[in-house]
């Protein structure tokens, strides 16, 4: 459980660093639309089209809130899947927030429209080929926008969720807090064998097709893989944990933990769904000197009919 | 914190339009008059030496191709007929591939309503948009059409061989856990049993009065920007409110709910079951959200569908993944 199979790569800062010079090279040529329909009395939202490496088209959902500035901002780390919606309403009335419509999601999938299962092995025996080599610059390329916008306070400057988070926060030295809630390419190289889970078994699913290529897609994995990012990170970070004993629980996860260069705080998930989330978000509106919101509500009983259904 | 009354106390204002059963019966006569026009499309390198996989596609209402994934057990894994089963998608999911439902012993179709991924060709209203396609009128609301095609796929599942047509179900969750409603009212005379977690597009107005988070949002957003449709909308949504399909189900249900979910406020879980007719299991976890306390309850899903449909590989020790 605690062995990891990935090294880092000899040459990983040069192929990041190429990536950065990619995106350096190219405007980001930004054009940023009102949209009244997702526009609230506390907020405005946009939808801002980016160029990132390819050159390749992306679109971003920009939400600023009303008021005086200068505001904390937040960058929500794109997930897995084709629907990509603006920044939730809390997030909105307390941060200039941006997700990430990234090349292959609705918004973003022309000419290239990703398939869910599908994206995940597109390109994957080639690490400078695999999709998710221009979809970490689009996340690149989509935060430098947020750091550039000048209503945002860059003291105060996080990034929340999925664990691309963690390599945007290495490249970039502008983060000063970082949730990772959602491991997906810590260790993704030792997972895939072990699952026949979605969207895991897709590496799975490539390699019953070519078999061959096993060492090539690890060798890919590697590049991508936030434990070799880790370290360059000095920011403020809050790690969310799973059960013991599986991957993404305290075992699995620490070598992660150990290997960032700044201070660690982890946070065990209780599988309570509306708990975990409000302990995230107490956990950044305190990092951002924001108020939290928490979604549960209470007080509530839990009903006649299931009484014996107590956990 | 949100400060409201117990979920159980409160009452949807949801109204039955007096034609709602003709306006379904209509949709379901023009679908059944549509050749479904099946086909499938083995996809080796998704099967593995337990489940065969494939891309299928069949015609549901207005001649739309609807796409999706269908897998079953391999004779050698398991012996046939199977079960059937429809894993029906959420709102922002892309369609399930439900190998590990085939590999517990079903023959499952992870559907791919028009609009998803595999479906979206003619009909592409976007996400966010599906919720508010069209809502003005119940006639080319976006929803008249996915309630069809998830109904559908029933129709695919009946024209395969392998399918024992006397075990049918249906399972899904948030949108998922509406579509499995919808689809076991419309197709009351074939589903056996479904399992809903919680379960979307009930009591909309009223959802959407107490939350500010998506989809529902959505529908804020165009009443925002729209104020004077307010009432048009509404008299559309309740042709697609599950709180008015539910009295169709007659079927054992399985409904659980998160009772902090700010997607799916678990008020309306508690109207749908005062409205089913048949036997309902209900389960309501404090302190979960829109996870409806899946961690707990999947165990439970699985036993509840097993029950009734019997697949081979049951309390085997292989289990689903997660909905």
């Amino acid at each position: 459980m605690t062995t990891v199979s990935s090294t880092a790569p000899a040459d990983l800062d040069a192929f990041w660093r190429a990536i950065d010079d990619e995106l350096a090279a190219i405007p980001a040529a930004s054009e940023s639309e009102a949209s009244a329909l997702h526009s609230t009395e506390h907020s405005t939202t946009s939808k801002v089209k980016l160029t990132s490496i390819g050159p390749y088209r992306i679109e971003i959902f920009l939400s600023i809130p009303h008021g005086d500035g200068p505001f904390p901002a937040l960058l929500l780390a794109p997930g897995y899947g084709s629907v990509v919606t603006p920044p939730p309403y809390d997030d909105r009335m307390r941060y200039v927030a941006i997700s990430i419509r990234y090349r292959g999601t609705r918004g973003a999938d022309k000419p290239y429209a990703a398939k869910f299962p599908g994206l995940l092995t597109d390109g994957i025996e080639n690490p400078d080929r695999w999709r998710f080599r221009g979809i970490f610059a689009d996340t690149l390329r989509a935060f430098e926008y947020l750091c550039g916008l000048p209503m945002i306070d860059p003291d105060r400057v996080a990034i929340y969720g999925s664990d691309i988070g963690v390599i945007v926060a290495a490249r970039r030295n502008r983060v000063n807090a970082l949730a990772v809630t959602v491991p997906f390419f810590y260790r993704l190289a030792d997972l895939y064998p072990t699952t026949e889970i979605y969207p895991f078994e897709e590496i799975n699913d490539h390699l019953r097709a070519y078999p061959e290529g096993s060492e090539a897609v690890n060798r890919t994995l590697s590049y991508f893989d936030p434990l070799h990012h880790a370290a360059r990170v000095t920011t403020n970070t809050l790690v969310c944990i799973g059960d013991p004993g599986v991957a993404g629980g305290p075992e699995w996860m620490a070598p992660l933990t150990e290997a960032f260069g700044g201070a660690v705080e982890q946070y065990a998930f209780t599988h309570e769904g509306q708990t975990d989330y409000d302990a995230v978000d107490r956990w950044l509106a305190q990092q951002q000197g924001v108020d939290p919101r928490p979604r549960t509500w209470l007080p509530q009983d839990i009903g006649p009919w299931s009484a014996a259904q107590q956990h | 914190m949100t400060i409201r009354g117990l979920a159980r106390d409160h009452q949807t204002s949801v109204r039955r339009p007096a034609d709602f059963d003709d306006f379904w019966d209509a949709i379901m006569a023009e679908l059944a008059a549509t050749p479904l026009d099946p086909i499938l499309k083995l996809v080796p390198h998704r099967s593995t030496d337990a489940v065969e996989v494939y891309e299928i596609g069949y015609t549901s209402l207005d001649s739309v191709r609807i796409g999706g994934w269908y897998c079953r057990p391999r004779e050698t894994w398991a012996k046939g007929p199977y079960p059937g089963l429809s894993i029906v998608p959420g709102y922002n999911s892309d369609p399930t591939l439900p190998k590990s439902w085939a590999k517990l012993g079903y023959a499952a179709i992870g559907v791919a309503p028009r609009g998803k991924l595999g479906s979206d060709t003619q009909f592409n209203p976007g996400y966010p948009g599906l919720l508010v396609h069209n809502i003005v009128d119940r006639n080319t609301y976006g929803y008249r059409g996915f309630y069809a095609d998830a109904a559908r796929a029933i129709d695919f599942l009946l024209s395969r061989p392998e399918v024992d047509k006397s075990r049918i179900g249906v399972h899904g969750s948030s949108q998922g856990g509406a579509l499995t409603l919808t689809t076991a009212a419309l197709r009351h005379d074939v589903i056996v049993c479904g399992a809903a977690g919680a379960p979307f597009l009930a009591g909309f107005m009223d959802c959407a009065a107490v939350t500010h988070s998506y989809p529902y949002e959505e529908i804020n957003e165009y009443v925002r920007l729209y104020p004077e449709r307010e009432e048009d909308v509404r008299s559309t949504l309740e042709y697609f409110d599950c709180v008015n399909f539910a009295s169709k189900i007659t079927r054992p249900f399985r409904i659980y709910v998160g009772l902090a979910d700010d997607i799916v406020p678990p008020e309306t879980g508690y109207d749908l079951v005062k409205a089913m007719t048949g036997e309902v299991e209900f389960v309501a976890y404090e302190r979960c959200g829109h996870d409806a306390g899946i961690y707990w309850e999947m165990p439970n899903v699985e036993t509840f569908l097993a029950k009734y449909l019997k697949p081979a590989l049951a309390d085997t020790g292989v289990h689903a993944q997660m909905t």
